[in-house]
């Protein structure tokens, strides 16, 4: 019932991202003796984690679920004193020697940062999103969801975060209407279960959230299912939508990227703030292949660990 | 039965351990207490129990009127967090869940008597504040997201004689989550009028405190 996580602890390296290049990273680091932590929103958040069968990961025959994989990765990561925490990287100081990352639960301190966020971000809020923010919009269950006893609300999306807290508000809410984009939810089989389950469940599969219709509140959602439009009266709308966007939002700017808001890095992985890294489906640079993100999380660990030692020693090494 | 396990107490006793400076934490409640009231007195009195500057005094809202209207209590449980000087930071409802964290570092920075946390140029701009700034951060113990609003308030209140700063859990008090439009949190409230949506950082809420005052100047 108490939370208390004291001051900031300090690191070498900090990963945004737990999928295959923030784990595979961690891997390297850890192992290289830099003292590692990962900040990850959870095993399914991803676009590896919400895979559900894999089979041509080399050295891994399969079939395996994407979320199994990724957990493979952390363990092994783990295993060579890499830390993780669940938490979700909401703000970033990147430009000082020393850089800091804010999350939900405290602030984060490292040498060097290496952001390995993916690309599963949302392109645009839907109308009225944005104006009914903290109206009966929320991104917060846990946080929110005592604003809505008795009362009905609509949760839009279909990982393990949207169902956990679609299930936190059947605590409160007299009704949650569940609008799903897929057809099938992409949770964990048992989540997924006690969500059909529940009986204070709607559950609208292939749903497209349109609007969130309100004056000073919001009073309705609007979207389409099975080619149908409907209108439900609700009080709260928890949206937790993703799309095929790279997630720099927590960035705040700070770092150039292309047009379509990949990040941009020289060929040692780094951004143009020094000791500032990147790498896997955030930079948009290949396919979206869990191998490939792991090789360039092998790549900006080393990169990182040379940037560690480099200012240690200036001394150029001809050698190379 | 103490409200705080071993493991947190141990913690919070290390994290205060470098304290140079009393606090004093007064609490208000009452002969019949509230819902949360008694246990937000068992834990002031818990957390007096973990670091020798740290004491904890507890007032009755209705019999001790003069010391509640002194402090500009006007709601219980609250906690008044003081230092050398009355620097104007509250709690009013229990610092449960998440913002228990806001509470010890309150402790820490009243103790200080100076807004660790706060940019340079934060400090320089609450400190040129020359009219009264009240900030309400409305939160709820189970929002992570919470403990950054209200710990940044609590920084600026101790930045400036003129900024007070509560942190308000919006369950306990519904008759003002109903007033302020409470729906998500955190929520902060500048001098009644200026409202900010989630854990904003320093700049943003340093603009709305600015704005707040060309406001009350116009």
């Amino acid at each position: 019932m108490f939370q208390f996580s004291p001051g900031a602890k300090r690191y070498e390296v900090l990963i945004i991202g737990g999928g295959p290049a923030g784990a595979t990273a961690a891997l390297y680091t850890a192992r290289a003796g830099l003292s590692t932590l990962v900040i990850d929103k959870g095993l399914t958040a991803g676009a590896l984690g919400t895979t559900s069968r894999i089979v041509n990961y080399p050295g891994v025959p399969g079939p395996i679920s994407g979320a199994e994989l990724v957990r493979l990765m952390r363990d092994q990561a783990a295993s060579f004193g890499a830390e993780f925490v669940n938490d979700k990287a909401l703000r970033a100081e990147l430009t000082g020697e020393e850089k800091k990352v804010w999350g939900g639960q405290g602030v984060y301190l490292g040498q060097a940062v290496i952001i390995a966020t993916g690309a599963m971000g949302r392109a645009r809020f839907v109308p009225g999103e944005e104006r009914l923010l903290g109206r009966g919009v929320s991104y917060c269950a846990t946080c929110d969801g005592a604003f809505f006893r008795g009362r009905q609300v609509a949760v839009a999306g279909n990982n393990d975060e949207a169902v956990e807290e679609a299930l936190t508000l059947t605590r409160f809410a007299s009704r949650v209407h569940f609008l799903s984009p897929t057809p099938e939810l992409h949770a964990s089989p048992h989540l997924a279960e006690e969500l059909h389950s529940h009986a204070l469940v709607s559950f609208y599969p292939a749903a497209r959230l349109q609007e969130v219709i309100g004056a000073e509140t919001v009073e309705a959602v609007r979207f389409t299912s099975a080619g149908q439009e409907q209108v439900i009266p609700v009080e709260g709308v928890f949206i937790y939508l993703q799309g095929n966007m790279p997630v720099t939002d927590f960035l705040d700017g700070q770092l150039p990227t292309s047009e379509g808001g990949c990040l941009l890095v020289d060929s040692n992985f780094q951004t143009a703030i020094p000791g500032v890294f990147a790498a896997g489906d955030v930079l948009c640079k290949h396919l979206k292949q869990a191998v490939i993100a792991a090789a360039e999380g092998a790549q900006v660990a080393m990169a990182v660990d040379r940037y560690l030692h480099g200012r240690e020693k200036l001394r150029p090494d001809w050698s190379k | 039965m103490p409200l705080l396990s071993q493991e947190i107490a141990t913690q919070v006793r290390e994290y205060l351990a470098d304290l140079t400076s009393p606090v004093r934490l007064v609490m208000f409640t009452q002969e019949f207490e509230c819902e949360f009231c008694a246990e937000t007195r068992q834990l002031v009195e818990e957390v007096a129990q973990l670091s020798d500057q740290v004491s904890a005094e507890i007032y009755n809202f209705v019999t001790d009127r003069q010391k509640a209207d002194e402090l500009g209590i006007d709601k219980i449980p609250a906690i008044a967090v003081l230092g050398a000087q009355d620097y104007g930071v509250r709690f009013y409802g229990i610092p449960a869940g998440y913002e228990f964290s806001s509470l010890i570092q309150a402790i820490r920075t009243v103790s200080a008597g100076w807004p660790e946390l706060l940019s340079p140029e934060g400090v320089r701009r609450v400190s040129q504040i020359t009219s009264p700034v009240h900030i309400q951060v409305f939160v709820t113990p189970t929002c992570p997201y919470c403990p950054q609003a209200v710990v940044l308030a609590h920084q600026m209140a101790v930045a400036s004689p003129m900024v007070r700063a509560d942190m308000v859990e919006a369950t306990e008090f519904p008759h003002l989550a109903l007033k302020y439009q409470v729906m998500g949190v955190p929520r902060t409230v500048i001098n009644e009028k200026i409202h900010i949506e989630g854990a904003a950082p320093e700049s943003m809420v340093l603009a709305k405190l600015e704005e707040a005052l060309a406001g009350s100047k116009a």
